[in-house]
């Protein structure tokens, strides 16, 4: 085979994403268990997730945990299908559902987020 | 002295039909006998159409390199006693086409190794009478990367390989970082070109195998690493 054909296979940058968004949602994860177990404190209800849920901040926050978490982790699936998959049509087959699941997922968890009202 | 019990895996492509039988073979195996030792005892005493590979009987050829009791190792550098097992189970080494008994065929090294450029690319002439010369310092980087002896039981044992036949492999990624890592070389691109591909670095998923198989104590896993931090530097800037 000519090892050069693929050459721009672009595997470089993405295998330096997962990195960083791999540090990211560690980062935001821990943010979320100091949060609600340390500073918080007290009972953990519905009540008070949803009044820091309410929050510019928080949703903001938690749009782009769900982004880079769909990244991280459908690109990661593709990754491990991509070392056992070697048919084309099947390659596509297998993508087109990787990226049918991010796009749903994005709008339907985006959308969640930006309408989640508490209080009135 | 003890009687060891040797069951080796044997293929004879002129009767495919049979395919692959393990034959057993009873050895008095005295102390200090390798494996090959044994191989050759076998060979020479017992049953001559036995195949292998073997040749300079010292860990430096790396033809002897096969699967003993589940584990690549060089034959020749294995004792035999020192595997404390009354059966021996010899197999040819994992992932590669068999073309007789313990006969692999190494053409996935061949073409691997080939995809990096395993050789100095350095095109300003030498000092007249003199080497190229380089600062210890310089010299140190090499350390644990030169010594690889093509034996192929690193990408023997590695699972990407098993699941792509065409994945360089990490025997060519340690080859292919001790010419990046040599201040002489003056073309560290012409080494990396191949590795950006999807039968090349990114398949590899850190499992370490490679480090456990090698005979010679090597560590593909750090010059993959290594060559990742070139890659992405280089897409950088």
């Amino acid at each position: 085979m000519n090892y050069r054909e693929t050459m721009t296979s672009g595997g470089a940058l993405l295998w330096f994403f997962q990195r960083i968004t791999g540090v990211y949602l560690a980062a935001i994860l821990l943010i979320h268990v100091i949060n609600l177990h340390v500073l918080i404190g007290g009972e953990v209800t519905f009540a008070a997730i949803a009044e820091r849920v309410a929050t510019p901040m928080w949703k903001t926050l938690n749009i782009s945990f769900l982004i880079i978490a769909l990244f991280h982790g459908l690109y990661g699936m593709w990754v491990v299908f991509e070392d056992y998959i070697h048919k084309g049509w099947m390659r596509v087959l297998v993508y087109s559902v990787i990226a049918a699941i991010a796009v749903v997922f994005t709008i339907f968890g985006t959308l969640t987020m930006i309408t989640f009202q508490h209080g009135g | 002295m003890a009687m060891l019990k040797f069951k080796i895996n044997r293929f004879n492509p002129d009767d495919e039909r049979r395919g692959h039988y393990a034959q057993e073979y009873e050895l008095d195996v005295p102390k200090g006998y390798t494996v090959l030792d044994c191989l050759n005892d076998i060979k020479w005493k017992q049953d001559g159409t036995l195949s292998f590979r073997r040749s300079c009987r010292s860990g430096i050829c790396g033809s002897c390199a096969m699967t003993i009791n589940g584990v690549n190792n060089l034959a020749c550098e294995t004792q035999a006693l020192a595997l404390k097992s009354a059966v021996i189970t010899i197999e040819p080494l994992r992932g590669y086409p068999v073309v007789k008994d313990l006969v692999v065929s190494l053409d996935p090294i061949v073409r691997g190794l080939m995809a990096v450029k395993p050789y100095m690319i350095n095109k300003t002439p030498p000092p007249t009478d003199q080497e190229r010369l380089q600062s210890p310092e310089d010299r140190e980087r090499l350390e644990g990367l030169y010594e690889c002896i093509l034996c192929g039981s690193c990408t023997s044992a590695c699972p990407s390989f098993w699941a792509d036949k065409e994945y360089i492999g990490p025997h060519a990624f340690l080859k292919a970082y001790r010419f990046v890592a040599d201040s002489r070389d003056e073309d560290a691109r012409a080494h990396l070109e191949a590795l950006d591909d999807k039968h090349g670095l990114w398949r590899c998923h850190t499992i370490f195998n490679c480090v456990e198989a090698c005979p010679k104590d090597l560590n593909p896993t750090r010059a993959i690493a290594e060559l990742k931090k070139e890659l992405v530097k280089g897409k950088m800037g």
